[in-house]
């Protein structure tokens, strides 16, 4: 009777991975807990042992996305068997060749995942391998150009940065569309896939509007442009944020398991595009910062993530984000939070608009507030009163003191 | 308070006239230290200014480190001056089975405010038994602290923090730097507290560590790098034992790349040591091998030119570094 080789659970979350090599040729001989094949998942490698002895019938080829439980192999008693197996599951054509045992194999089956897929065993530094797992980067479609070709904490970087050429489409033939452009969704891509998925399926996202008055924002930055130390609307935003979440603790939260976790560090989160994909440095303890302080970590942040510089460590741990598409001419949206954060503050363009006051009518330059949050741990009138909280410190900067 | 330019033997001469003003307890010990101030004349002043505190012994450094041990348990503080560190061989019993383990197998009963000066290092065409780098045998001993200072400051605050230090110090000064000159602190009490390390320059590319002479290496390394835009930081540990893994992290941490310079040879060396816990400890921020530039494992030749082809170059410095920065 022949033994499945089926891919285990490494982990809570894991759902698939990839089979990067065999480390048994078709047919070769394996006993029981030999190393028959290696998994990568998105945060672990990991090397099967094998569940039996047998002589080894592999199914899918080195590089193949497999999900858990799925059967990739036999383990055959006989050549009899082995010959039986072989008809009625045949392997992909290049489930093949042992890469332990030299030059790699190419998955000739398998989609070129990209410029030079290396199935078996990819050469590549710690740090390299560090920062493509917390991007959920496949290592293997990553070019190395360390020694060897290993891979470097450069070669993940650029990675993150620019989209790489596709794998065919696996429908494109039947299909009468034809393709333009065919994007692998990896890398960045991958993340901010992920995350805003996650982010819409698991919260209960309200989004509440309000204009705020901009001409003190107008004023304050004019004000410190004479004065030779400009600041940005945004490091205005990012200020208001921070001074109003100091008021309503609770919106600077996030749920783990039934728990809601408040938190103390206040790390705003502003969201920048450098070109390659949506970004999302934080400014660290933004309550406790000058609005120069927060200005010039801004600018910091933004130059580091125009040189390809953003660090992990930079982009992870928010609490809070900011989104400003004033500057494309957008009035006003509805952000998506940024999980395992709770709330997101969208802001619109800066537009003059008639404004009735007290029986007159004037006209005053006006900016869009847009709070999204998870409904679920925070009620309508709690982040009602936060956005006019924020709202008050943006009509009013020197509220903030 | 300013600095003055003092070299690391004026340099030491301050700290001991300084420590030894402040405590009477404080003596020193050796051979041929009154007639010549020390064979290298770093002891300038303090036979004349202290007389009966520093003494003259016979050459047996078994002697010489053994009253130094049976001084400091008795309530004296007293410095042992080993005349070339690869002298040490003649006081090893004392040394590492007397002085390194006493306090821990008396159960903190007695304590042991031993210095145990020792000019090491190769250079000055002094052949294989006056040339050594021996630092590592004592970081291998549980019981003794190390430290190994580069510039004349950290030579005059790390001496002045041993001698405070209730606990046998191997303390080595490199002999080719002691004419070698660099600003020193007024301020009396200018003290580098034992086990803190030094970024001395700043860099994003490598973190050169290293310690002693390699210091000056890294300089000369780091001036080369940078004209090939690449920014080297260079970490002085000045401690081995106890040592700043902290700032060797945060270093690590930034720069992702480390090469390790010392002029002991190879084969055991503290870099070895050292390499060891940065792949243990840093492995997810390593994006290169971490390498060592060191002296090579043989003695150190009589021969001017087979002792510079020995030791450690600021051109292997540049080459390691090129090396981990993938150029």
């Amino acid at each position: 009777m022949a033994i499945e080789i089926a891919v285990p659970k490494l982990g809570l979350t894991m759902e698939e991975a990839v089979l990067v090599a065999w480390k048994a040729a078709p047919g070769a001989r394996v006993r029981k807990d030999d190393i028959v094949l290696v998994l990568e998942t998105d945060k672990v490698t990991f090397e099967m042992p094998s569940p039996g002895e047998g002589l080894l019938h592999p199914l899918v080829p080195p590089g193949s996305r497999i999900a858990v439980g799925q059967v990739v192999g036999y383990l055959a008693a006989d050549a009899a068997e082995l010959a039986r197996l072989a008809a009625e599951h045949p392997a992909a054509a290049a489930a093949a060749e042992p890469t332990a045992a030299g030059r790699p194999a190419a998955a000739a089956e398998a989609p070129p995942a990209a410029p030079g897929p290396a199935p078996g065993r990819v050469k590549a530094s710690p740090a390299a391998r560090a920062i493509a797992r917390a991007h959920g980067i496949e290592l293997a479609g990553v070019a190395g150009s360390g020694p060897g070709g290993r891979i470097v904490r450069a070669d993940v970087l650029a990675a993150l940065e620019r989209p790489r050429p596709a794998p065919a489409a696996p429908f494109a033939a039947a299909s009468p569309l034809t393709v333009l452009e065919d994007i692998p969704i990896t890398g960045v891509r991958r993340a901010i896939f992920r995350n805003m998925q996650a982010s819409l399926a698991t919260q209960a996202q309200i989004t509440l509007h309000t204009e705020a008055s901009a001409e003190a924002l107008l004023r304050l930055r004019r004000r410190r442009k004479e004065a030779g130390a400009p600041v940005s609307y945004n490091a205005v935003f990012v200020q208001a944020i921070a001074r109003a979440l100091r008021r309503h603790p609770r919106i600077n939260a996030s749920v783990e398991g039934d728990r809601i976790r408040v938190w103390r560090e206040i790390h705003v989160g502003v969201a920048m595009d450098f070109g390659g994909g949506l970004f999302v440095p934080k400014v660290r303890h933004a309550e406790a910062k000058t609005l120069t302080e927060i200005e010039d970590e801004l600018r910091r942040l933004a130059e580091a993530g125009r040189a390809g510089r953003l660090t992990l460590d930079e982009m992870s741990l928010g609490t809070f984000t900011l989104t400003n598409l004033g500057a494309w001419g957008v009035d006003r949206f509805t952000p998506i939070v940024n999980p395992p954060e709770s709330a997101i503050l969208g802001v619109g363009r800066i537009e003059e608009k008639a404004v009735a006051a007290g029986g007159e009518v004037r006209v005053e330059p006006r900016v869009a507030l847009s709070l999204t949050f998870d409904h679920r741990i925070i009620d309508g009138a709690a982040g009602a009163a936060f956005l006019q909280t924020v709202s008050r410190f943006v009509e009013e900067p020197a509220l903030m003191l | 308070m300013s600095d003055r330019l003092l070299t690391a033997s004026a340099a030491l001469a301050e700290a001991l006239i300084e420590e030894m003003t402040r405590d009477e307890r404080i003596f020193i010990l050796g051979e041929d230290l009154t007639a010549h101030a020390g064979i290298f004349g770093q002891f300038k002043g303090i036979p004349e200014k202290f007389p009966g505190r520093i003494l003259d012994t016979p050459i047996s450094e078994t002697c010489i480190a053994g009253c130094g041990v049976g001084a400091a348990l008795t309530g004296m503080r007293p410095i042992v001056d080993f005349h070339f560190s690869d002298f040490v061989t003649c006081g090893m019993d004392e040394l590492c089975n007397q002085a390194a383990k006493i306090r821990y197998m008396f159960g903190g009963q007695v304590k042991l405010p031993l210095v145990v000066w020792c000019p090491d290092g190769a250079g000055l065409r002094a052949a294989a038994q006056h040339s050594q780098s021996l630092e590592a045998w004592f970081v291998h001993t549980p019981g003794l602290k190390v430290v190994v200072p580069s510039e004349a400051a950290d030579v005059k605050g790390l001496m002045k923090a041993s001698i405070r230090d209730d606990n046998p110090v191997m303390f080595f000064q490199h002999k080719r730097l002691f004419r070698r000159e660099g600003p020193v602190p007024e301020d009396p009490d200018f003290v580098i507290p034992l086990g803190k390390a030094a970024v001395k320059r700043e860099g994003r590319d490598v973190s050169l560590f290293t310690y002693g002479s390699g210091y000056f290496l890294c300089q000369e390394a780091a001036a080369e790098l940078a004209r090939e835009g690449i920014e080297a930081e260079i970490v002085d540990l000045r401690t081995l034992k106890p040592l700043d893994f902290e700032t060797v992290a945060a270093s690590l941490r930034k720069t992702y790349r480390a090469v390790i310079v010392h002029e002991a040879c190879l084969t055991g060396g503290f870099g070895a040591e050292l390499a060891a816990r940065i792949q243990a400890e840093l492995f997810d921020f390593l994006d290169a091998p971490v390498l060592r530039v060191a002296a090579k494992d043989v003695p150190i030749p009589f021969s001017p030119p087979l002792e510079d082809f020995v030791l450690p170059r600021a051109a292997d410095v540049v080459a390691a570094a090129r090396s981990v920065c993938n150029r």
